[in-house]
């Protein structure tokens, strides 16, 4: 195990992404990192938690592919990896179009229009 | 928010009940579905998993519907945190379903605004498609 650098996130699925946001706390890092780089130090002085608590915050935004760590000298700095969340992006943009377009087929099976064909076959003559 | 339509080949008064009969919303939508369509009533629905609970808020066949949705124990997206809106047109014989996803108004409480719209801050603010 080489603790340090970890640039190389593996990819990850929408679920992992959402359990990871499911904390405010973890959102709330998520907003002081999205557009700057800051060291954990003042991560934690924007919260009420010990410096450990907000270490296994961000330990946990990493595992998730969310946040990106860079060592510089003996800091290490925390950004956010907005691609890691185009998945969710994606899941919550198709839940409804996904589930009208089976409402569509749900109920154009259960009521199928009764187009009158204009010439009835009236059998041989 | 989120926003989408689709046309159904089909009259509101035909598709209306797929909002309010648990029998006819569970052919799209969900796998177990618990409803009591009158503002006030219970939204209750399962899907992959997934528990989706809320209440109606209006329900006025066969043209508008509006349900509370959120996920219990989600923090991220609690029960009754956002809000769906369902409009449904006649356009000839078919039938244009509108719905849109809303967040919570500004005048519920907080704690559950801060859940949702702090996850969607950071989407809307980060990911550019």
């Amino acid at each position: 195990m080489t603790p340090g650098t970890d640039e190389t996130a593996a990819p990850v699925g929408p679920d992992a992404v959402l359990r990871a946001l499911a904390d405010p706390h973890r959102r709330r890092i998520l907003r002081l990192v999205q557009s700057t780089e800051l060291p954990a130090g003042q991560i934690a002085a924007h919260f009420d938690l010990t410096q450990q608590a907000v270490s296994q915050h961000l330990a946990v935004l990493k595992r998730a592919g969310i946040l990106a760590e860079r060592r510089e000298g003996t800091r290490r700095l925390y950004s956010l990896r907005s691609e890691s969340l185009l998945p969710l992006r994606a899941l919550l943009d198709e839940f409804w179009p996904d589930a009208l377009a089976r409402l569509k087929q749900s109920v154009e099976q259960a009521h199928p229009r009764t187009e009158e064909p204009r010439t009835e076959e009236r059998g041989p003559t | 928010m989120i926003s989408t339509s689709v046309r159904i080949a089909a009259s509101p008064e035909v598709v209306f009940p797929y909002f309010t009969d648990p029998l006819l919303m569970v052919t799209w939508i969900g796998d177990r579905v618990d409803l009591d369509a009158r503002p006030g009533g219970k939204f209750a629905l399962d899907f992959s998993g997934v528990a989706a609970r809320g209440s109606y808020e209006t329900v006025e066949p066969p043209h508008r519907v509006v349900f509370t949705w959120g996920i219990p124990e989600d923090d991220l997206m609690p029960p009754g945190s956002s809000t769906v809106e369902v409009e449904l047109v006649a356009d000839g014989a078919d039938t244009i379903v509108n719905l849109t996803h809303r967040d919570l108004p500004p005048e519920r409480e907080p704690s559950h605004l801060e859940g949702w719209q702090g996850c969607l801050g950071v989407l809307a603010t980060d990911v550019h498609l």
